[in-house]
């Protein structure tokens, strides 16, 4: 504490002395500027024409920079980069994440999908099953059908996630369309070896409908007619039987 | 010289084909009262339609023969054999107005895999299914779990006195009573109670997992049927995995043993005799032979990279040992896992549980635990007359019902349809092959259509190869009659088909003579 209190009051003393002589050499300036006055005027043509010269010679300048640039730019990576900047070139290329991924995809997945980020689109279809005692997450089907064929996929989800499916799909509805962006576990190591996707973001694509079939009663007149007859060839066999005994 | 079908052959099979054909329209009545109920129209008037056209079938194939005589035993095996085959004709109806196959052959796939319990399944988009449609897959695996003449003769369908003939001819022997319709009565009430008890549980299960309790209720049914009658189908496209429960992968894996045992040692067991029970050979191989399969399974899975954890390894594991051995074909891993992930000596494994089968008199397909311990006694009998003195007598004897001993016609009974079994398989091994497919796929394949256990490991789909879709009907058909009966109704079909000049060539030895 004392040291500094010291330093302070040096530079105070140095301070005093550099404005004394700065005053000095004011007066004499000021002086030197009256006279340079006359030779500004004189100089004023000769400074335009220095201007252009500086203008080429700073063009010059910066075609030179670019050449010089270029050619560093030409040499091989290995003359300028670092150590601690190595291009690593069997790197592959990021795959962390597999867009719009088809349920199809997944139900002959390998190996390589596994514990990849996954976007999926399906209609829930089935029940929503708990997957805990609390029914705090769930187990939702997804089903996508592709060329005739029809795949599904387990997704577990968070209970609020579930809530946004209105429809489930059956016989006669159609599920809510979910796009569902999770973890892809092909053998899951959290649920007992199940091949499921762990949801992240869950979206609706499209509510679910209903469609329940409409009642037509000529839809039922060809059972009825081979009913009957059905009925007539029997009674023409107990018929026949009772004669014959 | 072979015997060939004559006219009135034909026509008293006509008339009791005929009998079962309107037993099917009488079936149909279910999943029509479930349309009806649930307001299924479309389904409704399907139902209706395949009525009228059994009714109409049947009644007309009755009309061959007003009052037939008694079945003789070779009539008996041909109403047996065209049965399976017939009844699936009559039940692809229906399934295929759903619009749910592809082609008619999907249907008749279907129909032959539910009524011969196979359950290898070519629907499109089950989890769309009506109900109707699907109570249907589960009265067939129902009817043919019990067995279709089984079922007739417990409602007196042939009578008093075709029965005896009729019961043998469906590869069945046990008599629990005496009387053989009583016996077909016990056996479909022992299995109707089991599958109410079981029916019950898993729909508090199931609501407790939070599945509406209607939903719940129409799951159970169907879980329960399907895995006491071992037949494989499930209501929802992703089979027992769709259900993310432990509490009901157990109970389906306890009614799966229960489906894999005898009816005749159920009903010891119902008497009280624990002790003969356990002395039974069959139950001592399935004993020993599920505890070797699944401590193969499990060796062969802890050297793999996925499900070599214990809890995984015993959920997964036990599960699928159980379901290939009782041949029910229910997964609780992903068809994908099972080609794909599990090793392959897991698959391997899990075929092999197929070829053998569950108990003889069960609701089981594969070779059978008896002929299995029958053949081992009789390697034991083989090695202990190669080591006794000229002047000794070696009696080995086996425990069923009693002690007997290991005669020459039973162990040639149980070599001959081993054999049968293991020309099959290989067969049809060599047909998935021709068309393309992978070797151990295709020997999976086979063995599962062929035991009728109907886990796929990825073959049979709905756009499957026609030529293949036809050999694999023909094993769950063959398979399930045990080969006997079908080549026995083969034989005779083609006899009867074949000149007079070909079919009474004398024999070369009879020439030389």
């Amino acid at each position: 504490m004392r040291a500094t209190m010291g330093n302070r009051r040096l530079c105070g003393a140095r301070a005093a002395a550099v404005a004394v002589h700065g005053t000095a050499v004011a007066e004499t300036r000021t002086a030197v500027a009256e006279t340079r006055v006359a030779a500004v005027e004189t100089r004023t043509a000769a400074a335009r024409t220095a201007a252009v010269a500086g203008a080429r010679a700073a063009a010059v300048a910066v075609f030179a920079a670019c050449v010089v640039l270029l050619g560093v730019l030409a040499l091989p990576p290995a003359a300028w980069a670092d150590d601690e900047n190595l291009v690593n070139p069997q790197q592959r290329p990021d795959s962390s994440f597999i867009y719009d991924t088809a349920i199809s995809a997944l139900n002959s997945a390998d190996t390589y999908y596994d514990g990849q980020t996954v976007q999926v689109v399906g209609e829930a279809v089935g029940d929503v099953i708990n997957a805990d005692v609390g029914g705090s997450s769930k187990w939702i089907n997804l089903s996508a059908k592709e060329q005739g064929v029809t795949y599904s996929i387990a997704v577990f989800m968070s209970e609020t996630a579930a809530s946004r499916i209105d429809t489930l799909g059956s016989y006669g509805k159609v599920g809510t369309t979910l796009q569902v962006r999770g973890t892809f576990h092909l053998v899951c190591p959290e649920h007992d070896g199940v091949t499921d996707i762990h949801a992240n973001v869950v979206s609706v694509v499209d509510s679910g409908s209903e469609h329940p079939d409409a009642f037509s009663l000529e839809a039922f007149i060809p059972g009825i007619v081979a009913v009957v007859a059905g009925l007539v060839l029997m009674g023409v066999f107990y018929r026949l039987r009772e004669r014959q005994r | 010289m072979w015997q060939r079908f004559t006219l009135d052959d034909v026509r008293t099979i006509g008339h009791y084909l005929g009998v079962l054909i309107l037993f099917l329209a009488a079936a149909m009545a279910v999943p029509f009262v479930v349309a009806l109920a649930f307001q299924e129209w479309k389904p409704a008037a399907n139902y209706l339609l395949s009525i009228g056209i059994s009714l109409i079938l049947g009644s007309a194939l009755r009309l061959l023969r007003v009052a037939p005589a008694r079945l003789s035993r070779r009539q008996a095996l041909a109403v047996t054999g065209f049965a399976w085959i017939v009844l699936a004709f009559i039940a692809a109806i229906p399934l295929y107005m759903s619009g749910h196959f592809n082609r008619f052959v999907d249907a008749l796939f279907e129909g032959v895999s539910g009524l011969t319990t196979t359950g290898a399944s070519l629907v499109v988009d089950l989890d769309h299914l009506s109900l109707a449609d699907n109570i249907w897959r589960f009265m067939m695996l129902l009817l043919g779990g019990l067995g279709l003449i089984v079922v007739a003769l417990a409602l007196g369908l042939f009578g008093k006195r075709s029965g005896a003939s009729l019961y043998s001819s469906e590869g069945r022997s046990d008599h629990l009573v005496p009387n053989v319709v009583q016996t077909t009565q016990f056996i479909a009430k022992f299995a109707l109670i089991f599958i109410l008890i079981a029916t019950c549980i898993l729909t508090v299960v199931l609501a407790f997992a939070g599945i509406d309790p209607v939903r719940a209720a129409f799951h159970s049914i169907c879980l329960s049927i399907t895995a006491f009658m071992t037949g494989g189908f499930t209501p929802m496209s992703q089979s027992v995995v769709y259900y993310h429960s432990f509490p009901l992968e157990f109970i389906l894996m306890l009614l799966m043993l229960a489906g894999s045992i005898s009816f005749t040692l159920h009903a010891e067991l119902r008497k009280g005799r624990v002790a003969a029970f356990f002395r039974d050979i069959e139950v001592r191989t399935l004993i020993i032979w599920v505890g070797v399969a699944t401590c193969v399974l499990a060796a062969s899975l802890s050297v793999s990279l996925t499900f070599n954890d214990l809890p995984t390894m015993l959920r997964r594991g036990v599960f699928m040992v159980i379901s290939s051995f009782s041949t029910t074909g229910l997964q609780n891993i992903t068809t994908n896992q099972l080609a794909g992930v599990f090793s392959s000596g897991a698959f391997i494994a899990l075929a092999v549980c197929m070829a053998v089968g569950g108990s003889a008199g069960s609701t089981t397909g594969g070779l059978k635990l008896l002929r299995m311990g029958i053949m081992a006694k009789s390697i034991v009998s083989t090695i202990r007359e190669a080591l006794a003195p000229d002047s000794a007598r070696v009696v080995v004897t086996y425990y069923r019902l009693g002690r007997r001993r290991v005669s020459p016609d039973i162990v040639k009974e149980a070599m001959t349809v081993f054999v049968l079994y293991v020309s099959t398989y290989t067969i049809g091994a060599l047909v998935g092959i021709a068309h393309g497919y992978d070797a151990m796929q295709a020997i999976f394949e086979s063995v599962a259509m062929a035991s009728n256990g109907g886990i796929t490991s990825g073959l049979v789909v709905p756009d499957m190869p026609i030529t293949l879709e036809l050999f694999y009907i023909f094993e769950m058909w063959a398979g399930r009659l045990e080969f006997v009966t079908l080549l026995a109704i083969l034989v005779e079909v083609v006899v009867s088909i074949l000149p007079a000049k070909l079919r009474n060539r004398p024999h070369k030895q009879e020439s030389v003579l």
